[in-house]
């Protein structure tokens, strides 16, 4: 579905810093850290979701405690002082999710778990990584094709915001729409879009099961 | 903006998410926002996740185009060291050699000839052979394998221990594996089978394979993938009990790993205890039914005694080198 028009905003990436008092400074500065941090866990975590829930529902974890726990593990993400010392984030985050599951298999039944070696896998092996460029790839795809799904007036907002760039105020007035409507359709777009992503297990797991037949073709 | 479920949280955090990308971040909303967050610590969480969503939403392919190539290059230096798969292929040109002289000598005559390899794994080992045909085996810890490839079969003999099948398609040539008297055919298809005591276990885990015993008539029997069973090396197959199993978690140790899934401690203890020269020993047989679940390497024999010693809350003995206990001496009155 196209999206007229096309063209690009070329106006101001950040608001001007002149006129605001130090609090609002630093509440910039702040919303700033935010969105780096988000847009490496974007980068470097949210990709690999999918392949996680496929793991945690080998291990009978339900979809919902799934959501639990990969929640929880970005908890720990999202309170950290700094990012410098994570030099292999998937196997990084992977391990915080293992450790949360360990932990809850403690409390009720259960033992705990060796998976350095699979989480090392996970990072290691050669024909991952290839899967995982592949992924990376078909990412962008699957992003586009979730906001086709969106319904027209929300889809053409996201996109306008996400693909062309536009900052929220400059498509209320093209739209001729308050700015307000415009924030309301992107909560209700993105939300479609989380819920969506979250869904995404199941295809995951199928290519892990042929991983794991190919696994024992390798060497 | 305030909620205590998960749902309800999640939707806030979208919320806050469309509010921070709406530019005229100020510092009351940074104090909403913090106050917020202060409510319930997940909700950092919750923020993180959307915000990340909504941050992969402008991302663009491609940053990493080129390294796929150099990562195959490398796998490929990986792949040409295996020294024991050398040794069986030398062993092998050998056979061929010596089989074509033989064949030679016998233009005219029948000719029965078959190459033969044997395959073996030691205690611990775990192989991947890829066999002459395409097909490919996998030797678990302690087997021994025959492999007999003639012009019109291909027969497979499992003398002890384990090993699982990938068979390339041939329909002229049928692809069989015989251990004592049960016979497996193979009908385009993967499977393993477990030499036992008294019989096999059979598991599918591609495709169809057929199954019967030359001591109990040559009654047949098919199983279908997923399916798996004990097959005693006297039976009547309509004695046999098929089970659908989860082949995957029992063929973890095609790479190297052991996964129990609600498995007995007991259990779970002599499944360890093929793979490594120390033992484990269960003292207490009271627990020996307990359940756990697990993912470890088939050497890691001590992190696996370390879990049951956390889980069970039972004493761990480490000190002898030959063997670690488990629980403490029952003394019964």
């Amino acid at each position: 579905m196209p999206v007229v028009p096309t063209r690009p905003y070329r106006g101001p990436k950040h608001r001007p810093v002149r006129g605001m008092d130090m609090n609002e400074c630093a509440s910039v500065r702040a919303l700033q850290a935010r969105q780096k941090r988000a847009a490496w866990v974007a980068d470097q975590i949210v990709p690999y979701e999918p392949r996680m829930r496929a793991w945690l529902s080998r291990w009978r974890v339900s979809p919902e405690d799934a959501d639990e726990l990969l929640q929880d593990a970005y908890c720990r993400i999202a309170l950290l002082e700094s990012l410098d010392h994570i030099d292999r984030p998937v196997p990084y985050f992977f391990s915080i999710v293992r450790n949360l599951l360990a932990r809850r298999h403690r409390r009720q039944r259960i033992v705990s778990f060796e998976l350095i070696a699979e989480v090392d896998a996970f990072q290691d092996h050669p024909s991952h990584d290839i899967e995982d460029q592949t992924s990376d790839r078909l990412v962008y795809e699957k992003i586009i094709a979730l906001i086709d799904r969106l319904p027209p007036k929300c889809r053409q907002i996201i996109r306008l915001r996400k693909l062309e760039d536009w900052p929220q105020k400059q498509i209320a007035a093209h739209l001729q729409i308050s700015e307000k409507t415009v924030e309301c359709q992107i909560r209700l777009g993105l939300r479609a879009i989380r819920e969506a992503w979250d869904k995404q297990e199941a295809q995951a797991r199928n290519r892990s099961d042929g991983r794991f037949q190919a696994g024992a073709k390798i060497r | 903006m305030s909620g205590i479920s998960g749902s309800n949280m999640r939707d806030d955090a979208v919320a806050w998410v469309a509010r921070m990308d709406a530019g005229g971040w100020s510092a009351e909303l940074e104090a909403e926002l913090q106050a917020w967050l202060a409510g319930e610590p997940r909700r950092h969480g919750a923020l993180l996740q959307a915000q990340a969503t909504w941050s992969m939403l402008a991302r663009k392919c491609g940053p990493h185009s080129q390294s796929p190539k150099a990562r195959i290059a490398g796998q490929d230096d990986v792949a040409t060291d295996p020294a024991p798969d050398r040794a069986v292929l030398n062993r092998r040109a050998l056979m061929v050699g010596g089989g074509t002289a033989l064949a030679a000598s016998l233009v005219g005559g029948i000719t029965l000839i078959k190459q033969r390899t044997v395959l073996r794994t030691d205690l611990g080992e775990i192989r991947h052979v890829p066999l002459d045909d395409g097909s490919i085996a996998a030797l678990n810890t302690g087997s021994e394998v025959d492999v007999m490839f003639g012009s019109a079969r291909r027969d497979i003999r499992l003398n002890q221990g384990e090993a699982w099948f990938q068979v390339a398609k041939n329909r002229a040539k049928p692809f069989v594996v015989e251990t004592g008297p049960i016979r497996v055919l193979a009908i385009g298809t993967a499977f393993s089978v477990r030499r036992r005591e008294a019989g096999a276990d059979i598991a599918v885990t591609e495709g169809i394979v057929e199954i019967w015993s030359e001591d109990a008539g040559s009654q047949r029997t098919r199983l279908v993938e997923g399916q798996s069973v004990f097959l005693a090396d006297n039976a009547r197959l309509q004695d046999v009990v098929v089970a659908s199993a989860s082949g995957e978690h029992a063929l973890a140790w095609r790479s190297g790993r052991i996964e129990l899934v609600d498995e007995m401690l007991v259990d779970a203890i002599s499944e360890f205890n093929r793979y490594n020269r120390r033992r484990i020993i269960l003292l207490d047989p009271q627990i020996a039914n307990k359940r756990l679940d697990g993912f470890f390497r088939t050497d890691d024999i001590d992190g696996f005694a370390r879990a049951v010693n956390a889980t069970f809350d039972v004493p761990v003995d480490f000190s002898r080198p030959d063997e670690i206990r488990i629980g403490s001496m029952q003394i019964t009155t």
